[in-house]
């Protein structure tokens, strides 16, 4: 019935926990809402392109992060995240 | 006619509340259903109706297509219901999630990530809506 080709497991755990994201961003106020959908879709893109996706031991560090980060978010007591801009 | 189809849109709307002067079935039966009131509209509809209560295919065509559009990526000229996500409509996997989760909340449903995995493209996603029983 899937006319996609099999998802790898690490693609569907990556858009296990972007969908994981965008669930919890719906839980909060609607202007936050729309800021973490802002943050989190920019990152998750940029990594998309920017990370080999070869490199396993990167995207699985990024993956434990994330659902470090989405466990913080699901605290009904956080109203919403921000990131700041290094210069470099 | 035209009353047979309004009778279940409004009693989806209908919402009960229990109390103490109904008889006791019923009192058990819109406790229930005023925690559900879709179940409520169905238990009344169920005997007088056939489908009024599901959403037609065009329907569903007609509203999987809005959620398509309404999205910042997709290609308004390519959008059609066979259309499949990636292949046809220029979106990647992370975009693919989001428009299924439009669906959802367009819909009312929640799709578990093992069926949302599936949906790629435009006829899966008639398909799954059109086969939900609590599309609304």
């Amino acid at each position: 019935m899937a006319s996609r080709t099999k998802l790898s497991g690490i693609q569907r755990q990556v858009l296990s926990l972007y969908r994981g994201f965008l669930r919890t961003a719906r839980l909060k106020a609607p202007e936050e809402r729309r800021r973490i959908e802002t943050v989190v879709s920019a990152e998750f893109h940029e990594n998309a392109r920017n990370v080999d996706h070869r490199n396993f031991v990167y995207i699985e560090y990024l993956l434990r992060r994330g659902k470090r980060q989405l466990e913080q978010l699901k605290n009904p007591d956080i109203t919403g995240l921000s990131t700041l801009e290094v210069n470099k | 006619m035209a009353a047979a189809a309004l009778r279940p849109a409004i009693l989806r709307r209908i919402r009960l509340s229990p109390s103490p002067s109904f008889s006791q079935p019923f009192a058990a039966a819109a406790a229930a259903a005023a925690s559900h009131p879709h179940a409520l509209a169905r238990w009344l509809s169920r005997p007088m109706s056939s489908h009024d209560a599901h959403l037609t295919r065009e329907e569903v065509v007609d509203r999987v297509l809005d959620v398509l559009k309404s999205h910042p990526k997709v290609d308004l000229s390519k959008v059609n219901p066979d259309a499949h996500f990636e292949k046809d409509l220029g979106l990647d996997s992370l975009d693919t999630v989001e428009v299924v989760m439009a669906i959802e909340e367009e819909f009312k449903l929640e799709i578990p990530d093992r069926e949302a995995d599936k949906i790629d493209s435009l006829p899966l996603a008639i398909e799954y809506v059109s086969n939900h029983p609590m599309a609304a």
